[in-house]
This record gives structure tokens, C-alpha cells and sequence, in this order.
């Protein structure tokens, strides 16, 4: 009882019947009768017993007797499932297959079962993340049971959160706002958004438990090792010149060269690393990658602010590999803030300094271009002198900045909305979907608007998200990394909108809108005493966030699309970092997204953003997994014209300006649950391909 | 005076069919799962394994046919027989495929074909039981019996 209390609300769905009430004290004696219980067996017999077993346990049982079919259920329906129950052996599809493949796109807890009985079965079952495995004939007992692993996983889920920020949160998060789209109790949402602060909160304190490596039970008794940026680069440098497919994790800590750093700790990041690269193949094929990217990005390039002074280190670094890349792979591999506010003086975590002298060899071509300038004034050899560790502790007050700038775009955004102050991620969404140039001139915003001038800019602030270094506690140090990815493809898009005027309707709107999210970051660096200012801003947001979050979903909640506003309200409740790490379910980011990189036309923007956002939209991909080429990962350079149907959905979504932002998210969540689906209305393999290709 | 003639000839043949290992726990707990919300549950799932089994064993009858022998087919569709006869709780049809099992994994084509005819024998020994034993129940049930729970 205890752990289930501990479980956020939105983990659970209320709407179907799980229903956890909001409040911790009262869990509804009910539970787990609804649980939603997925079986799927190719054995006809066993599937009508399972069913019947488990509807005498009050779940709510979909069978089916195809694993294939069960996918496509998953894939549209992911958010309707509490849990799966497969068979190993049946002739569509291997059923350890199907776990694997639910266990990356859905992240729902799966049991396997089986006649076979065998050790090595089992044990493959685990391996390859079964939460359970039954042997067949399956007992009724059993099954009266299985709803605690739907509790444990959510449960461990909030843990790791808590702990490490891992890429289990945007899934924990997107799936708690998913749930939350069947329900219609505002109540419901806001109080899991309050929940998810609370724990960050508390993950805060005791955030010296850390676990970076949340699937690496034996790594809790070692030294935590903080993959800043340049350590990581220092690994994909290796990983490179090794080859992703013969990169072994000796082989990259003999190229690293880092003093202090295992061979378990290479191996648990390349574990990660291979894991992203895989969703972010299946991410960047879709459109809605671009929209994370934009969200969780500019949330932390606030950060950047803070940093400036590192920013000839994180110039250093800036060069070789893309920024989104490194953005991408910070906020996935260093694990997302856990804490909603960034409190000052945090924990120095244990640094490996890496040797900066490293080969880097990251192909992005477009990159030098953009960030050549900032390259050339600093000499990568300044970067060594930063500490990483003061930098840190000194530079950072992430908070401040990172709170701040959210409420900034949002009041840019709608001007209702703005009201609201908390929302920073539902107001960015809706800025970013504004389409006229007067609605940003008539923000109450508190700074200057940016101008487009200031985009030139933008390739410092790069520089100083790359500054990565010190892991400050999960949560200023993410937010360090991510502003860089959104500076730059703020950048980016700026020119490239600009000189090549790929823009759809909405493209003139866009570019103005983009300064607005490179400025504020901008500013922060341009301030030397940046953290005085700023720092205190911020913080008042953020607090003003928490306490507005609610407003901010009762708001959408009038909405015609309750889940998008429930996702873009839920990300301001976690403060700034909610919205670019996973509080936003992926469905709903993923709405968003289609009409940003549509207005950007900027394929390359999608996908590089795609990485970053990647947390996020974990489940948003698998379109085509194997389509995904490595060097979009990495650099994805050419600026593409948007699919015409996109253009075509950013329009709609600019029609009504009052309803535009709920529509357009509307859209896009409509759509976030075909993301799976090969079928993509307008965004084929085929473009993703030929974007990438280029 | 019938209904009870009848439901003791099924407490009867049903305590046989445990003891004498057609029939396990596992069907004890398919009967337990029907209610009056599914009526014909246990029916159901008879017919289902019935229908399963002959599917799965003329497979079987070919695969064993193929010359050579592709075992890993074979096994597979083994497998899949003794998955559902365990469900249902056909114990000695669920036994047989276990050594039909081991003979596959030594490529043992004798053995393999001794455990078909096994497997198949069972198969329809206990079909043939569990179509007595749903038949005592309907006419039970015609009667206006209630069925006796059984306990193993």
C-alpha cells in the first residue's frame, strides 16, 4: 500500500477504472480490479482460459492471438494498457521480440509465459526485460498477483526519476499524461503534475543517492560517474573510430584514456547509447521528434545563461560534435534534471575529467559552419581551464535561469495563456505556434524581445550548453546541455528559413518566434552577473509555475483536447525542466511537434532535434526503425522543405486564433498515435529518408 | 432422482479421470473459472482444445512425413500441443509431448515417431473422456441439476 500511495496519480489511470484517487491517503479499494491487461498468445485454448482467469480477477483483459496484431494495438493504443501478458513461443513474431519491442516503444510492464520451463528460457525472458515469466499452465493465483509489477515498474520508474532523471521518466511522464486523456478530471492531471514536482523535490534531497545507471543495480556502490559532455564526447569519438557495431566497451575506455573510469561504466553507457541510438532511429523518423527537441531544449538552454563563463570550454567541444547530437545525448545519457527547481549549491557529483585531446571526428558539416565563428575565438585548449566542478556549484543556478526563461516564452505566447505564468512548455508550444508577428510584439514579456539580429548569438549559447562539464546534480547539469541544442537549432532554422525561404504559411512567424527562444538564453549569457538578475527571476517563476500549473490545466481543460492541455500544463507544474525532460507524454509532444517542423520546414532541424527530443518521444518512433541512418544522429545538416501535407496542418492550426494552439495540439495528438504506424499521413519514410540522406 | 444418479456418475468419472491422470488440477481450475456470467465455459474451452489439437497434430503428421525431418518444426508444433494440453489440464497428453520433446532434441526420428503415436493416443483418450464428461454434465444440466464441483 505504501508503494502505490508513493505512485504518482497520472501513473494510473483513473478514467479505465484503475483510478488511483489523488490523493495519497485514499487508493481506491478497488484496485487493481480495471487493471488493463493486454494477453497475447497464438494458443487459442490458453487465451480463452487466460481471459477468463483474469476477468475473475476484475481486469479489464484485451486478447490476442497474434503478436503482431498485438503490437499494432500497443502502438495506437499504447496508453490504453496497464500491462502485457505474451507468449514466448508463437509464429508471428518471437514473443521475446514483441517484449523487447514493448519494452523500448511502450515501456509497459510485460510478463512472458510459457510451457517451456527451461533456466535459459527464464532467463532470456529477463534478459530481455520481462518483469515476470510464468510457466504455463498459468495459475489462477498468479495472475491475482500480476497488477503489483504495473505498480513496481511505476513505482521504480518515479525512483529512477527521481534518482537519475532517466529515459524511463519521459515515458513514466508521457504515460501518466496519457492515461490522463481518458480522463476528464482536471483534478486528475493536476495533481499528478503536483505529485511529480513533489518527488523531484524530494529526489532533490536526497539526490546524492543518485544512480546514474538506473539498470546497473551494482553500480549504486560505486562512484558516480558524471558523463559530462566533453566525457561523452570523448566516448562517441571512440565509439566512432571503433564503429558503433564493433565498439565494445574496452576497446572505447582504451581510446578514452579518462584516468578513473571502468570498463562497467563505459559498458553502462554504451548500453544507453545503443538503446538511443535505436529509439532515436525510430524517433527521427518522425516529425514529432522535432517537437520535443524544441520544448525540452529551450527550457534548458536557459541554462546557458548561467554558464557563460564556460562557454569557451563548451566552444571546445561545440565543433565536433552537433550540438543537438550532444543536447540529444546529454539530456538522454546524463539523465534529465530529476528536481523541478535547481537549488543553488548543489552536490558536486564525482567528475572524470577527460582528456581533451580526443580525435573529433563527428561528420557535421553543417555544424562548422554555424558554429565556426565561436570556434575560432576559443582555443579548445581555454576549455581546460574551467573546472568543472566550480563551474558547477558557482555558475549554474540553474533554476533561476531555467524557470525563467519558460515564463518568458510563455508570455510571449498567447496572451491567455501567459496569464497562467506557469506553463512554460504549454506556452512555448503555443508561442511556437504563433503565427503573427503582432502577438509576440503585444508580450508583456519582461525582457526585450530578441530580435532576429540576436540569432547570430545563438552559436555562443551553444557553446556554452556544450559546456556540460561537472554534472551538477541531475538537474541544472541536464538543463546545462539541453539549452545548447535549442540555441542552435533556433539558429539554424533562423537561417535557414531566411536564406532559403523554405517556409510553409506560417514560416515568417516561425523565424520571429525562434529569437525568441534563442534570446533568452542569449541575454543570460550576455549578462556577466547573470545569476544575480536572473537567478532570482527565475526562481519566482518557477515557484509562480507550481502554483499555476493548475490553472493552467483547468484552462485547457475547457479545451476541446483535455490530454494536450493536460500534457502542456503537466511540464510547467515540474518547472522548466518538466517540459524538456519527459513530463510530456510523447503523444502530446508529439502533436506539437508535427506543426513545428512543418512551419520550419527544416527536416534536418526534426531530426537533429529528433535526438534531443528523443527522451521525450521515446515512443513517438519506431516508424521504420530500421530506415534510421547514424549520421542524422549525429548531424543532419540540410535544411528541407516540409512535407506539403504538414504545411498543410500548420495552416489549419493558425486559422482560429483563439482555438489555434488547442487545435493545433489537437492535430497533433490525433496524430501522436499513429506515430507507431508506418502509415503516417503526412510524413512518409520516404521524406524522412530523403531528409536524412542528405 | 435422476439429476442425483447423474451427478454422482460424474463425481464418479470425473475422480476416475484425476486419478487416473487424463485430467489435473489445471482442468479443476478451468471448471472453477465458469459462472453463471459464462455459462459454457468449460465447453468453450474443450471445443477449443479439441479443435487446437487435431489442427496441431495433423501438422504433426505431416512435419514427421517431410522427409528429412525438420525437428525444430516438429518441436515446435509439439511445444505448442503440450502448451495448451497443460492449460486445460490433459495431463497425460501434456506428459507424452514432454518426451515427444526430448526425442526431437536428439534428432531421434524413432522416438519421435513412437511419442507421435503416443501423443496421439492420449490425445484421444482424453478427448474422448472430456466429451463423456461434458456430456454427463448436459444432461445434468437438462435434468435440472447443477453440476458437482469437483475437487482433485
Amino acid at each position: 500500500m505504501a508503494a502505490m500511495q508513493k505512485l504518482g496519480v497520472a501513473n494510473l489511470n483513473a478514467g479505465s477504472g484503475l483510478g488511483l484517487s489523488k490523493t495519497d491517503e485514499d487508493v481506491p479499494d478497488q484496485f487493481p480490479a480495471g487493471l488493463r491487461v493486454l494477453v497475447v498468445d497464438d494458443d487459442m485454448t490458453c487465451l480463452k482460459i487466460l481471459d477468463q482467469m483474469l476477468r475473475k480477477c476484475d481486469y479489464n483483459v484485451t486478447v490476442c492471438p497474434r503478436a503482431t496484431s498485438a503490437l499494432s494495438i500497443l502502438r495506437e493504443r499504447k496508453s490504453s494498457f496497464d500491462l502485457v501478458i505474451s507468449d514466448v513461443h508463437m509464429p508471428d513474431m518471437d514473443g521475446f521480440k514483441l517484449l523487447e519491442l514493448v519494452g523500448l516503444e511502450m515501456d509497459l510492464p510485460v510478463i512472458m509465459m510459457s510451457a517451456d520451463k527451461r533456466t535459459e528460457m527464464v532467463m532470456k525472458g529477463i534478459k530481455h526485460g520481462a518483469c515476470d515469466y510464468l510457466i504455463k499452465p498459468v495459475r489462477f493465483e498468479e495472475l491475482k498477483n500480476i497488477w503489483q509489477h504495473v505498480v513496481r515498474k511505476k513505482w521504480n520508474e518515479n525512483k529512477d526519476h527521481e534518482q537519475s532523471g532517466s529515459v524511463e521518466d519521459s515515458d513514466k511522464h508521457r504515460r501518466g499524461t496519457d492515461d490522463a486523456e481518458y480522463t476528464s478530471s482536471v483534478n486528475d492531471a493536476n495533481d499528478s503534475n503536483w505529485k511529480s514536482q513533489k518527488k523531484k523535490r524530494d529526489a532533490k534531497e536526497e539526490e546524492d543517492d543518485g544512480e546514474l545507471e538506473n539498470d546497473d543495480p551494482s553500480s549504486s556502490k560505486k562512484p558516480r560517474v558524471v558523463w559530462s559532455v566533453e566525457l561523452h564526447q570523448q566516448f562517441v569519438n571512440a565509439v566512432n573510430q571503433l564503429g558503433i557495431d564493433k565498439a565494445v566497451p574496452k576497446r572505447i575506455l582504451e581510446l578514452m584514456n579518462v584516468p578513473g573510469l571502468t570498463r562497467e561504466n563505459v559498458a553502462s553507457h554504451l548500453q544507453k547509447f545503443r538503446l538511443y541510438l535505436k529509439r532515436l532511429s525510430g524517433v527521427a523518423q518522425h516529425q514529432g521528434a522535432l517537437h520535443n527537441s524544441m520544448c525540452g531544449p529551450v527550457d534548458s538552454g536557459t541554462k546557458v545563461g548561467p554558464l557563460s563563463r564556460l562557454d569557451i570550454q563548451s566552444l571546445a567541444a561545440s565543433g565536433q560534435i552537433p550540438p543537438q547530437t550532444l543536447a540529444a545525448l546529454h539530456a538522454e545519457l546524463l539523465g534529465r534534471p530529476s528536481t523541478g527547481m535547481v537549488l543553488p549549491g548543489l552536490e558536486q557529483p564525482v567528475i572524470l575529467q577527460p582528456s581533451l585531446q580526443g580525435p573529433k571526428c563527428i561528420p557535421v558539416d553543417h555544424r562548422e559552419v554555424t558554429f565556426g565563428k565561436p570556434l575560432m575565438k576559443c582555443p579548445s585548449g581555454m576549455s581546460k581551464h574551467f573546472q568543472p566542478a566550480g563551474i558547477a556549484v558557482e555558475d549554474m543556478s540553474p533554476s533561476g535561469f531555467g524557470s525563467w526563461v519558460p515564463s518568458h516564452l510563455s508570455s510571449v505566447g498567447n496572451p491567455s495563456i501567459s496569464g497562467l505564468s506557469g506553463p512554460q512548455n504549454g506556452n512555448m508550444l503555443v508561442q511556437m505556434l504563433q503565427q503573427q508577428q503582432q502577438q509576440q510584439q503585444q508580450q508583456p514579456s519582461p525582457l526585450p524581445l530578441p530580435s532576429l539580429v540576436e540569432a547570430s548569438h545563438l552559436p555562443m549559447n551553444v557553446q556554452s550548453s556544450c559546456l556540460v562539464s561537472p554534472s551538477p546534480p541531475p538537474t541544472g547539469f541536464q538543463i546545462g546541455n539541453n539549452p545548447f541544442s535549442i540555441s542552435q537549432n533556433a539558429a539554424v532554422l533562423l537561417r535557414s528559413q531566411l536564406s532559403k525561404g523554405l517556409q510553409a504559411g506560417g514560416a515568417a512567424t516561425i523565424c520571429q518566434t525562434h529569437p525568441v527562444y534563442g534570446a533568452p538564453a542569449m541575454d543570460h549569457m550576455l549578462l556577466p552577473h547573470s545569476n544575480t538578475l536572473p537567478l532570482g527571476v527565475g526562481q519566482v517563476v518557477a515557484e509562480g509555475d507550481l502554483k499555476n500549473a493548475v490553472m493552467q490545466s483547468g484552462y485547457f481543460h475547457g479545451s476541446p483536447v483535455p490530454p494536450a492541455a493536460v500534457a502542456a500544463g503537466a511540464s510547467p507544474c515540474d518547472g522548466w525542466r518538466g517540459s524538456a525532460l519527459s513530463m510530456n507524454p510523447a503523444s502530446r509532444l508529439a502533436g506539437f511537434v508535427p506543426n513545428l517542423g512543418d512551419a520550419h520546414g527544416s527536416a534536418r532541424s526534426t531530426a537533429a532535434l529528433g535526438g534531443a527530443a528523443e527522451l521525450q518521444g521515446r515512443n513517438l518512433g519506431f516508424v521504420g526503425k530500421d530506415t534510421c541512418i547514424i549520421p542524422s544522429r549525429f548531424a543532419v545538416d540540410d535544411v528541407e522543405t516540409p512535407p506539403p501535407e504538414a504545411l498543410n496542418q500548420n495552416k489549419v492550426g493558425g486559422a482560429d486564433d483563439t482555438g489555434r494552439a488547442q487545435q493545433e495540439i489537437h492535430l497533433g495528438f490525433m496524430e501522436s498515435p499513429k506515430v507507431g504506424n508506418p502509415g503516417l499521413p503526412h510524413f512518409s519514410p520516404g521524406d524522412v529518408m530523403s531528409v536524412l540522406s542528405k | 432422482m435422476e439429476v442425483r444418479r447423474l451427478q454422482r456418475q460424474y463425481v464418479e468419472f470425473a475422480s476416475s479421470l484425476f486419478r487416473e491422470g487424463f485430467l489435473d488440477e489445471q482442468f479443476s481450475q478451468v471448471q472453477q473459472l465458469q459462472d453463471e456470467t459464462n455459462p459454457d465455459f468449460v465447453y468453450e474451452v474443450v471445443t477449443l482444445f479439441i479443435q487446437d489439437s487435431e489442427r496441431l497434430l495433423s501438422e504433426l503428421a505431416r512435419s514427421i512425413d517431410e522427409q528429412p525431418v525438420d525437428f525444430v518444426k516438429v518441436d515446435a508444433h509439439v511445444h505448442q500441443l503440450k502448451g495448451s494440453s497443460a492449460s486445460i489440464g490433459a495431463r497425460r497428453v501434456k506428459n507424452a509431448c514432454l518426451a515427444f520433446r526430448s526425442s526431437c532434441d536428439g534428432n531421434n526420428f524413432e522416438g519421435c515417431l513412437r511419442c507421435f503415436q503416443q501423443v496421439r493416443n492420449e490425445y484421444s483418450l482424453v478427448k474422448s473422456k472430456l466429451e463423456s464428461l461434458l456430456g454427463l454434465e448436459q444432461q445434468i444440466m437438462r435434468a435440472g441439476g447443477s453440476v458437482p464441483t469437483l475437487k482433485c
